[in-house]
């Protein structure tokens, strides 16, 4: 009886290995194996080895387009997190604004990354808000064309995230500290223990389990960005913000290079695989120690 | 699992009190003459604080402020100045957008994609979970993980092969298609979700229910599905919230002018380079409309649906 039961339940899994067999697994199989041939997308392909990726190296918008995606994440990551953690802590320690204030934070969050890109878009034009602003208090040092300066585009771009995604960091953060064993925060303050020794010895450690999700998810986020640099640079100026999501979508759609950005999708998972679980592993042994 | 995940926006207060009345007495009977300035003192820096950081959280809003006051002015009248005070306000700008991005019948497309979505992957979802977390076996952990590498595959990896994939079997241009990627692409989080869920269910009500002869469907339907409806409201917030918002899929499998999204038509007939923002931002604060009211309705939610999201994985 029992063992017929089992095969009925093994039943219930059919669908969900049939989608995800279908749409996922066998194009993530298939397009390993495109990025070794030259197809076109059409009917016509030959086994052409490591040929793309030995192109790809040779290639410089390639390694320039790696190094843009790094660094972005990299700085999405820390800034977006610090400024997370920042809000979370004041906001743990004033329960009366607190609830407020977080659903507040996270409105950017619900929007869609075209409609910020296209609200930021406006704000960082040369005449647009942010300048205007500048303007307006005095500052008009500070002004300057955002988007249009090889300099500035890819952390202007990398702005218009962090401002997107702060308050969901927040909200994480903010779930960690509610969840704290009052017992120990109250034989802390008894200690004596408050302001930033508190966050350092009682705060900071209990947050460890927080602090890996919160980066494993804004690195993998921030890996695959795609609108934002889309809509607001379109990868320029002068491929200052070209990632290699854009360079996949150029070539697959339009590039006449098919084959070439099936293999520069496989950098991108290699990329986002390697450095995600590579920083989720170190955080958790982090965490161990703790 | 799950109970003190949804717990953050009802249970947490008393101990933050409790914390908090415990914190400030204590010092007192310590240094009771020179205590009483510092006490003062930390008040003052207290309030400065809850100053900062409300003057932050503005800082965050202050764009969408913007953006609504801009999208209610006429264009001369924002060209005159940006920041200014508007002089008359009109909603002539949002019927203008409301007919450039097609909003009507693109919102009942999204909708649509992002309603189906949902429930296969929530149907599809729970039910794979059941035997993934109730058989333990090699094969079934082995279908687990290869659920659970899904997570962190970008679309974009697989977006190519899968064009190929959507033409072979005729399904561009068609919601079907859409759906079925969406689905595949949200069955890894789903699965992830339910089957940690049922694993913190205990098992004897199902053993009690064998026993008087029900079978493996009905125990699912009657035991099982009635208790996921917490981890289900989480969890669709956290996928309809992705699907609504996509550009891509819609983008690369929706050519036709008639089935695309909102994200898609707002994309291809704006472009924000050249573009007023007396017409920008009422097409961008459409675009959110109907996320928005949800989200004033289900606001408690949302954001403990987020941030549980989030733990979790």
């Amino acid at each position: 009886m029992f063992h017929r039961r089992r095969a009925t339940m093994a039943a219930f899994l059919l669908p969900a290995i049939t989608v995800y067999g279908v749409f996922m697994l066998y194009p993530l199989a298939r397009g390993i194996y495109l990025s070794m041939t030259d197809s076109l997308g059409g009917p016509i392909a030959h086994f052409v080895g490591t040929d793309n990726y030995r192109a790809m190296a040779d290639d410089p918008k390639v390694t320039a387009a790696l190094w843009h995606t790094v660094l972005y994440a990299a700085v999405v990551v820390v800034v977006q997190n610090g400024l997370g953690l920042l809000f979370a802590s004041m906001l743990f320690r004033r329960p009366r604004v607190r609830k407020v204030l977080n659903v507040v934070l996270l409105t950017p969050t619900l929007i869609s990354p075209v409609m910020a890109a296209f609200i930021w878009s406006y704000l960082l034009a040369p005449s647009g808000g942010i300048n205007v602003l500048l303007d307006l208090v005095g500052l008009h040092g500070l002004t300057h064309v955002w988007l249009g300066d090889t300099s500035t585009a890819l952390y202007a771009v990398a702005a218009v995230n962090i401002w997107m995604f702060t308050g969901y960091s927040c909200a994480i953060f903010l779930a960690s500290y509610m969840s704290m064993p009052a017992e120990l925060l109250e034989a802390a303050a008894l200690d004596g223990a408050r302001g930033w020794r508190r966050f350092v010895s009682i705060e900071w450690p209990l947050l460890a389990p927080a602090l890996t999700v919160n980066v494993t998810l804004s690195l993998i986020g921030s890996l695959k960005v795609f609108e934002f640099p889309l809509v607001l640079t379109n990868g320029g100026p002068a491929d200052a913000t070209d990632t290699l999501t854009l360079l996949v979508y150029r070539n697959v759609f339009g590039g006449g290079k098919f084959a070439y950005g099936v293999a520069l999708s496989v950098v991108l998972l290699v990329t986002v695989v390697v450095l995600s679980s590579a920083t989720s592993s170190l955080l958790r042994l982090r965490e161990r120690r703790i | 699992m799950t109970s003190n995940i949804s717990a953050p926006p009802t249970g947490p207060r008393p101990p933050a009190h409790a914390r908090r009345s415990s914190d400030r007495p204590s010092p007192r009977p310590r240094r009771t003459p020179s205590g009483t300035p510092r006490i003062t003192l930390r008040r003052l820096t207290g309030g400065l604080g809850t100053v900062l950081l409300c003057l932050g959280t503005v800082l965050f809003v202050l764009p969408f402020v913007f953006t609504v006051v801009t999208s209610l002015r006429t264009a001369a009248d924002v060209a005159r100045s940006p920041l200014g005070i508007p002089h008359s306000l009109t909603l002539k700008n949002f019927t203008n957008a409301f007919s450039q991005i097609h909003y009507g019948p693109s919102t009942l497309n999204t909708l649509l994609i992002t309603g189906l979505s949902c429930a296969a992957i929530t149907i599809i979802g729970s039910l794979a979970a059941y035997p993934l977390a109730r058989i333990t076996q090699h094969w079934s952990t082995t279908v687990y993980r290869l659920f659970i590498l899904g997570t962190s595959v970008p679309v974009f990896v697989v977006v190519a092969p899968l064009y190929l994939l959507m033409r072979d079997l005729n399904l561009l241009d068609t919601y079907a298609g859409v759906v079925f990627i969406y689905t595949a692409l949200n069955l890894p989080v789903a699965v992830f979700f339910y089957t940690s869920f049922i694993r913190s269910i205990p098992g004897d009500l199902e053993e009690a229910a064998a026993l008087d002869g029900c079978g493996a469907l009905r125990t699912f339907f009657t035991i099982i599905l009635p208790l996921l409806r917490p981890v289900t409201s989480t969890l669709l917030t956290f996928i309809s919230l992705q699907i609504w918002n996509d550009l891509l899929v819609p983008l690369v499998f929706l050519q036709d002018p008639g089935k695309r999204t909102v994200m898609v038509n707002a994309y291809s007939f704006i472009d924000p380079h050249t573009v007023q923002p007396t017409t920008l931002f009422p097409a961008a604060l459409l675009g959110v409309l109907p996320l928005l009211v949800i989200f004033v309705f289900l606001q408690r939610q949302v954001v403990a649906g987020m941030s549980a999201g989030a733990v979790k994985s």
